[in-house]
């Protein structure tokens, strides 16, 4: 259910970041960091995508995958809490390159997708914790 | 997640969705339509009463003027002029529907913009403000204030790019020749209420940020039927004079 919550602010974080990059949000409200210095680098578009609408996609999958997992039928099935551990490892993974690129490559920080990062951070901790609790059981 | 043998009440989780939901939607419907995003009806008459101080591109006859405010260092303009300004170009410019002015805005967040508005303003008086303007917003990064504090010498490459007289650009430069009109075109800006960079005044309606060409063009058509509604009156109406007046732009350069 966290997982669930999680990735529906992550779903309007990455929307509002995409709306931007997309031309519909003239300026980030951004009172930490330089988040249009970053949004606007050539990082912030990955294989003809925004690295936004990626992002997008990725929280839209795990609350798609959180609203399924909490049905009764699945109750007991540990293959949700395997393939949660999987999707946000890789985006971990994913977040975590792009923090690199900020800090070392583009030299700015986007108060928006470090928000993002954490949230990441904190859906694969929540993962692994729900998977631990199955192999306890 | 759930799991196990027996599953708490999904009330309070569907409740928590519902509340995230709620001000999720509510916080992006708020940054899509504030007012300094959406577009906003002006009064055309003020439109006209702008010095010729503006960058013109296209003919200066147009049925739709257009005015864009922008600063040379602001990434949100960078990336309108990279992304969809070509198109702009390409399909209403060249094709003879939109005149198209740029004025300076350079606010006081970017502190090598007012160098680079110097930059285009000396390559205007060699008849190519256009192609130093694409310079540099190409290169923005190369030159604006987190890359560089003196970017004369990249704004010199560029001068030198687009063949102009370098000696001549440079002497201009230095001597800041044309910060008057700079000033100028700034206080035009405020008095106009661009409150963001880029703005643009698109017949009668003003719009901000870097839009996309389908939303440029959206407000363009609208322009251009008003430009043709008008046009179909019978003359002496009494009203044509002022309903012509939404698609004129400034005065002109």
């Amino acid at each position: 259910m966290i997982l669930g919550m999680l990735a529906l602010i992550g779903v309007f974080v990455s929307t509002y970041l995409t709306l931007y990059k997309l031309g519909y949000i003239g300026q980030l409200q951004c009172s930490i960091g330089s988040c249009e210095t970053v949004n606007t680098s050539p990082w912030a578009t990955f294989l003809g995508l925004p690295v936004a609408a990626w992002g997008l996609g990725f929280y839209v999958s795990a609350l798609a995958l959180a609203m399924v997992s909490i049905q009764e039928k699945f109750a007991d099935s540990r293959a949700f809490s395997l393939a949660f551990v999987a999707l946000t490892g890789w985006g971990v993974v994913f977040s975590g390159w792009l923090t690199y690129l900020e800090l070392f490559v583009i030299d700015a920080i986007c108060i928006w997708c470090v928000t993002s990062a954490c949230i990441v951070v904190v859906m694969f901790v929540v993962s692994l914790a729900d998977l631990r609790g199955f192999r306890a059981a | 997640m759930v799991k196990k043998s027996k599953a708490p009440s999904k009330t309070p989780f569907y409740a928590a969705l519902a509340v995230i939901g709620l001000v999720g939607v509510g916080a992006l419907a708020y940054v899509a339509t504030r007012p300094s995003n959406a577009a906003t009806t002006v009064d055309p008459a003020t439109i006209t009463a702008g010095e010729p101080q503006g960058y013109l591109l296209g003919k200066a006859d147009a049925p739709v003027q257009v005015i864009e405010f922008a600063d040379f260092e602001c990434p949100a303009c960078g990336q309108f002029a990279t992304l969809a300004e070509p198109d702009i170009r390409k399909r209403l410019i060249d094709a003879g529907t939109v005149a198209y002015r740029f004025y300076d805005f350079p606010l006081p967040i970017h502190k090598n913009t007012w160098m680079a508005s110097n930059a285009a303003a000396c390559a205007d008086e060699q008849g190519k403000f256009w192609e130093m303007h694409d310079q540099l917003f190409n290169a923005q990064d190369q030159w604006n204030g987190q890359a560089t504090s003196r970017p004369k010498s990249k704004f010199q490459d560029y001068a030198k790019a687009i063949g102009l007289d370098v000696g001549k650009w440079e002497a201009c430069y230095d001597a800041k020749k044309y910060q008057p009109r700079i000033k100028a075109n700034e206080q035009m800006a405020i008095k106009r209420g661009a409150s963001q960079t880029p703005k643009f005044v698109i017949g009668n309606k003003m719009v901000g940020g870097a839009i996309s060409y389908d939303r440029f063009k959206t407000y363009v058509d609208s322009a251009l039927s008003l430009a043709k509604a008008d046009s179909s009156k019978p003359r002496g109406s009494g009203d044509s004079a002022k309903a012509a007046a939404p698609t004129k732009g400034p005065g002109g350069q």
